[in-house]
């Protein structure tokens, strides 16, 4: 699992994305996250951790490559700009839905 | 599992099992563009919520909630907050 910086991560989530075009799946997932690089002490032994409250991780996979990033508060506006409009652009393979269809050959006549 | 039919309800739900227990909820977005469709789940290992779609007006519905998911997240606040600059 490779840590990355967001803007690496949003570059790395580019290239899965483009990865997956002809076949595969791009799994995104997002969690609260505390800051703990340790991990849980045993029963009995003093955690001497102080949870962060302002982080989120991100990690990303296309099945054998995984990417992961973490988001604090100071970077979450600048980041979740890029990243929607890097979702936004790239999930554009879903069915369009057009009920009334805007083509051009028969106008509405009143 | 069930897959939720409506997005509103999706939606409601996703946010009220988040505001119950942050540092155990987790987010999950399955994005295939091969089958041309997107599945988002939200879950704490005990209640499992999802939604599927292959319509291209449910990704701006969906990114705007993963969004907003991302923002309780790191905002200090118990409640749900837009953004507050102290």
């Amino acid at each position: 699992m490779v840590l990355l910086e967001n803007d690496a991560f949003l570059t790395e989530l580019t290239r899965l994305f483009q990865k997956c075009r002809t076949s595969g799946s791009v799994v995104i997932t997002l969690k609260k996250y505390d800051g703990r690089t340790k991990p849980l002490p045993r029963k009995g032994h003093p955690e001497n951790f102080e949870p962060a409250d302002n982080k989120c991780l991100i990690r990303a996979s296309e099945g054998k490559k995984k990417i992961s990033t973490v988001v604090s508060t100071k970077e979450v506006i600048k980041f979740q700009m890029a990243y929607s409009n890097l979702l936004r652009a790239h999930m554009d393979g879903l069915k369009k839905k057009d009920k009334k269809s805007k083509s051009k050959k028969t106008k509405a006549m009143q | 599992m069930p897959y939720y039919q409506t997005w509103e309800e999706f939606a409601r739900a996703a946010e009220k099992l988040y505001l119950t227990d942050p540092l155990k909820v987790r987010v999950v977005l399955k994005y295939r563009h091969c089958d041309g469709n997107l599945c988002m789940k939200v879950t704490d290992d005990v209640v499992c919520l999802q939604y599927k779609t292959d319509q291209a007006q449910d990704v701006k519905k969906i990114e705007k909630l993963h969004g907003k998911l991302m923002r309780l997240m790191v905002s200090k606040e118990s409640h749900s907050v837009a953004m507050e600059t102290d």
